[in-house]
């Protein structure tokens, strides 16, 4: 797992002693962790004896946690249940407590890194740990693309709202999507914007409005209208209690001398603000039998599907299939992920899922240089960002192979791209695919919006563009620099006018940032006849470029075209990391060590299917953790 | 009735004439009389104004202590404001280095500002970063007025992608925080920030009209409370959490609808509607300066943060002649030519600050002016941006504190004084009981 590497890198890295090997990243991380991993003995327990034992040991150990009485290694290995708590609390430096003497920090990695040795170097037999989605609201685009569906209404509500904070690199995490104040005030004044607008709209209104009261049916009346609303705003049928209460609107108005329709307004405008409509609930199952899969319901799986892949609710059929139970009933799943895929309500994955992956948000705020990049304005800014649209929503549509990201035949150009990319015979503002041939172009790290993203308003920057390689293709994302790194190497008075690359080499020749940098540059050197702004270039400044470089394991490589054909060779790596991004979006949690299993599993799926789009989102909507959520007996 | 309502309108008449007229609360012509003998001390209002990636600091700090200082280079455009101004150095954010949490200064820096806290590194999972000092005063005096703080910001935050090695993109886009996992989010557009301010959906409603309309959003706000609250019961502990968060602004908006002597204001006649956001940054920051001073003015509000840039920023600012990103100019490892742009950003960002302190001075007060009641704090969580130290922080204070502060000095504290001692002496003077706070180890001395 990322995640896991990314601790061990941390060890390798950041300290400049590599205690373990670190894992090529197609390796299974489990089996190298066992043989790599630190002897209890030896190495942990007298750490734990130096800093933990003092309280957790003796007759009374604090909290019921005794970490003294393991002999050897294999009783270590078998209290697996204890690191799990442990693990936890060291990393987040919880313990020990501040007050007392503390690790070093190569001493807490030594200690993280065999607890997670051993608690994810098990088999993948049996019942895993689903995990558990920390409720969430919805985030800006489900609110609007949820009250499009819902109701019609033709603005967008939420362009209004503050923004969402980012977890995990993506914008729609449980955990991390707070409801200010402010927010809440937004929501009801959203709420009655859209029922007025809607009510007043006469289309939009009979699609409400479904029933017309007489002095007689006026209150079974109203409750038809709200139990239908509901339904669909909250995901799931509600109670009859819940329309009670909706009911009780139409009386309050009419006792204020106000009309039926002032009644349903309210209503509507409170089931809008209602936390079943702004939240996505999901209750904590109750498994039909001890120990059985604590499956979600099937309104709750129709829920996340839909926000998954249309980021907004469940259309009718979606609510049908629910309602009858047939969602996972065989291959229909299946069918109903390609029915999805087919409908024009993806291209929510295109501006949520891949705008966050490739990060193609931050183009937004780059701000190249004017007087170096004069031909830089924004309609080439918005050109570079419908390029990579066109193109990922073209392996959605056309169910590509994922592995045409790394390399592809086609792109998607208009005449200001066209030009910009100096493919001739392309007119007008319109985008047209194109075929690709030549060096040049071909994928998204040839992409001008990536390649301009990860550069400086007035160069390029190697190391962002390698970071960005580590981060979002191969999910080896590089430690942060250790503390005071940016300070460290030029004040031996560097020459200022020295190249780039050479500025690079020195800053390399400290030990404290070689092993990483290693890593990075090298990727990052190998998209120099990119420039800031992704155009081609055979020399800078009067001298050619040099676009050559040389991974950690020695693998050369001379320009983009071979830099591709390694990372071509990675595909098993690359399609690890995407499965992982993937997943994340598609729970709205980050991913833990017992997601593990899941993500082999989704990661064998797709190999055996060719790598095609499809079968990456089949594989995520039938793994465990988008199935089920942790039962209430296993918390 | 709240206590702004002893605002006499004699108050009000000394507001007029300057550049921007105060905003009418409707219910104050009615229970004050034009005569107003009810007269009632302004009120002490506070802000926390947030810059990123530290500062030239050779530039920066006054040679002199005491009063007779001379403003260096990036400090010049305050001295109009000068016998306003405290220079404070020495101060230290201690919970923003790393602890053995390793990178990450930015984020850090930016969350522990205003909490003294350090906030617990995670990408999402569990987040926590203590209440910031801004809430603290807010929770206490933020009944008095109609909003009960102002969380205002020029950058919406990273929209994806990592935002400072290993830390949630929620600790380097919010400066505010009123609970350990409840960031307060900034409003960043200048319309959004009128609009909540002086709203005029509803303009020439009758007071009858009004009220009813004020029962159904109760009645709404009722119904939605029973939702959370029967939800609450039925899940797990992380959740109700996030129940919590909705409960508290339902009884927020509760309140403000209940405090029927709480108008909307009126906009004042002088300034127009913000058509929305300014592509220019000059022009950003200023409006939202101008609607920070109308806040005050109208006593909506005296408690605000305003963060002119998220820490990390490396926003470019062309029209300096600095078309390099801010952050990468700050990794300045000594370059002089990189040190100078830096100067140059500084120096726009205090002439900004100039232009806000100045607004606030020309309003008239009961004694004196805006600015001679309130207290501004100015600064930074880093100090030099290529080192990445947390202390000798720059960090102003401007205004008089109604009297209980003594401006026009530099003073240097001594090595790892707490910034938090800062904002203790800055509750007491705002009448906040609060014994400790974050990090602080005692009052600031020496502000009176």
């Amino acid at each position: 797992m990322g995640f896991l590497r990314g601790i061990l890198m941390l060890t390798a890295c950041a300290l400049g002693w590599a205690i373990f090997r670190v894992p090529a990243p197609a390796e299974d991380a489990a089996n190298s962790k066992t043989a790599d991993r630190p002897v209890f003995s030896k190495q942990v327990g007298p750490l734990l004896a130096q800093y933990c034992v003092r309280c957790h040991g003796g007759t009374k150990p604090k909290a019921g946690l005794a970490l003294d009485n393991y002999k050897d290694d294999a009783a270590a290995l078998r209290a697996r249940e204890v690191w799990e708590r442990v693990g936890p609390l060291v990393r987040a430096h919880e313990m020990p407590p501040a007050k007392q003497p503390q690790p070093t920090q190569a001493e807490t990695q030594l200690i993280i890194a065999w607890i997670d040795s051993v608690t994810s170097a098990d088999t993948c037999i049996g019942q895993k740990d689903p995990g558990r989605v920390t409720l969430r609201r919805l985030n800006r685009a489900e609110y609007n693309n949820t009250v499009r569906d819902l109701v019609g209404v033709k603005f967008q509500p939420a362009d209004d709202f503050p923004a969402d904070d980012v977890g995990y690199g993506f914008d729609n995490i449980g955990d991390v999507l707070s409801l200010p104040p402010l927010l809440l005030e937004k929501y009801l004044a959203a709420a009655e914007r859209i029922v007025t607008s809607a009510l007043a709209t006469p289309d939009l209104r009979t699609r409400i409005m479904i029933c017309t009261p007489t002095l007689a049916t006026k209150d079974e009346c109203a409750r038809k209208i709200l139990e239908a609303f509901a339904r669909r705003a909250y995901r799931r049928p509600p109670t009859s209690g819940e329309v009670d209460r909706l009911a009780k609107f139409v009386r309050l108005a009419e006792s204020q001398g106000d009309s039926f329709d002032k009644g349903i307004e309210l209503a509507l405008e409170a089931i809008l603000t209602s936390p079943n409509f702004l939240f996505l609930v999901e209750r904590d199952p109750t498994p039909a039998r001890a120990g059985g899969p604590p499956r979600i319901s099937q309104h709750e799986l129709a829920t996340r599907l839909s926000y998954f892949l249309w980021s907004s609710m469940p259309d009718g059929e979606l609510f049908q299939q629910a309602g009858k139970a047939t969602l996972n009933k065989d291959g229909n799943l299946e069918n109903q992920i390609r029915r999805m895929l087919n409908d024009p309500k993806s291209r929510a994955l295109v501006d949520n899922f891949a705008g966050q992956w490739l990060q193609l948000r931050n183009l937004k705020s780059f701000t190249p240089d004017p007087k170096r990049f004069p031909s830089f304005d924004e309609s080439l800014r918005a050109a570079m960002l419908q390029e990579t649209e066109e193109f990922f929503a073209s392996v959605i549509r056309e169910d590509r192979s994922i592995l045409d990201f790394l390399d592809a035949d086609f792109t998607f150009v208009n005449e200001r791209l066209a030009k910009h990319y100096g493919i001739p015979g392309i007119h007008g503002s319109r985008f047209q695919r194109v075929a690709l041939t030549g060096d040049q172009r071909g994928g998204i790290l040839s992409q001008a919006s990536i390649l301009a993203e990860t550069s400086n308003p007035t160069r390029t920057s190697p190391v962002k563009r390698g970071k960005w390689v580590l981060e979002n293709i191969l999910g080896t994302p590089p430690p942060p620099p250790p503390p005071g790194a940016g300070a460290l190497n030029e004040s031996k008075a560097s020459d200022p006018s020295a190249s780039l690359r050479k500025l690079m080499e020195q800053h390399r020749a400290n030990p404290d940032c070689a092993s990483c940098h290693a890593r990075m540059d090298p990727l990052g050197f190998g998209l120099e006849n990119y420039d800031a702004i992704g155009a081609w270039r055979d020399r800078e400044g009067g001298s050619p470029i040099d676009a050559s470089g040389v991974l950690p394991g020695g693998q050369t490589f001379n320009g983009p075209r071979q830099l591709k054909a390694i990372l071509m060779s990675k595909q098993g790596a690359f399609a690890r990391c995407l499965a992982e991004k993937m997943l994340t979006y598609a729970l709205g949690r980050g991913l833990e060590h017992y997601d593990r299993c899941a993500v082999d599993k989704i990661c064998d799926q797709v190999a055996r299917d060719h790598y095609k789009f499809s079968s990456l989102v089949v594989a995520i909507v039938q793994s465990d953790p988008f199935q089920m959520r942790r039962s209430k007996e296993g918390q | 009735m709240g206590e702004h309502l002893r605002i006499s309108r004699r108050t009000v008449l000394k507001g007029l004439g300057t550049a921007i007229a105060l905003p009418m609360l409707e219910a104050m012509a009615p229970v004050v009389s034009i005569a107003g003998q009810v007269r009632k001390a302004p009120p002490l209002r506070m802000a926390f104004i947030y810059i990123p990636n530290g500062i030239h600091m050779p530039t920066w700090t006054p040679g002199a202590l005491g009063s007779k200082f001379v403003l260096p280079e990036t400090l010049e455009p305050l001295k109009p404001v000068q016998d306003d101004l405290l220079v404070l150095s020495g101060l230290t954010l201690d919970k923003a280095r790393a602890h053995g949490d390793g990178p990450g200064d930015h984020a850090r820096a930016m969350t522990a500002f205003l909490t003294g806290r350090q906030p617990r590194k995670t990408h999402g999972a569990d987040i926590r970063a203590g209440v910031s000092a801004d809430q603290v005063a807010a929770e206490h005096v933020g009944k008095l007025t109609r909003f009960p703080s102002l969380e205002l910001g020029c950058d919406r935050g990273l929209n994806s992608g990592n935002c400072d090695s290993g830390y949630s993109c929620a600790y380097s886009a919010n400066i505010s925080w009123r609970a350990d996992s409840s960031p307060m989010a900034m409003e960043v557009n200048p319309r959004l920030v009128f609009e909540r301010l002086f709203g005029n959906d509803h303009l020439g409603e009758t007071n009858a009209s009004r009220a009813k309309r004020d029962r159904y959003q109760l009645s709404v706000l009722d119904f939605v409370m029973e939702d959370a609250l029967r939800l609450k019961t039925k899940l797990g502990t992380p959740d109700q959490r996030k129940l919590d968060e909705y409960l508290t602004g339902v009884r927020e908006l509760e309140v403000r609808i209940n405090r029927a002597d709480a108008p909307a204001a009126k906009a004042p006649g002088t300034i127009t509607r913000p058509p929305g956001m300014p592509a220019d940054y000059r022009e950003h920051v200023r409006l939202l300066c101008d609607l920070l001073v109308l806040a005050y003015q109208g006593d909506l509000t005296r408690v605000a943060t305003f963060v002119f840039a998220n820490d990390g920023s490396n926003r470019p600012y062309p029209f300096l002649g600095v078309p390099d990103g801010h952050h990468d100019l700050s990794h300045h490892r000594g370059m002089k030519d990189k040190q100078a742009k830096l100067q140059k950003i500084n120096h726009f960002h205090i002439s900004q600050l100039a232009y806000l302190l100045q607004k606030m001075q020309a309003i008239r007060e009961a004694e004196g002016n805006l600015l001679g009641n309130s207290m501004v704090v100015y600064g930074s969580g880093i100090s030099d941006g290529n080192a990445h130290n947390h202390d000798d922080l720059p960090i102003l204070l401007a205004g008089g504190g109604r009297g209980k502060i003594k401006g026009g000095r530099h003073i240097r504290y001594p090595k790892e004084t707490p910034l938090t001692n800062l904002y203790l002496g800055m509750l007491d003077r705002m009448g906040v009981p609060v014994k400790s706070f974050g990090d602080s180890t005692g009052r600031l001395e020496s502000l009176s």
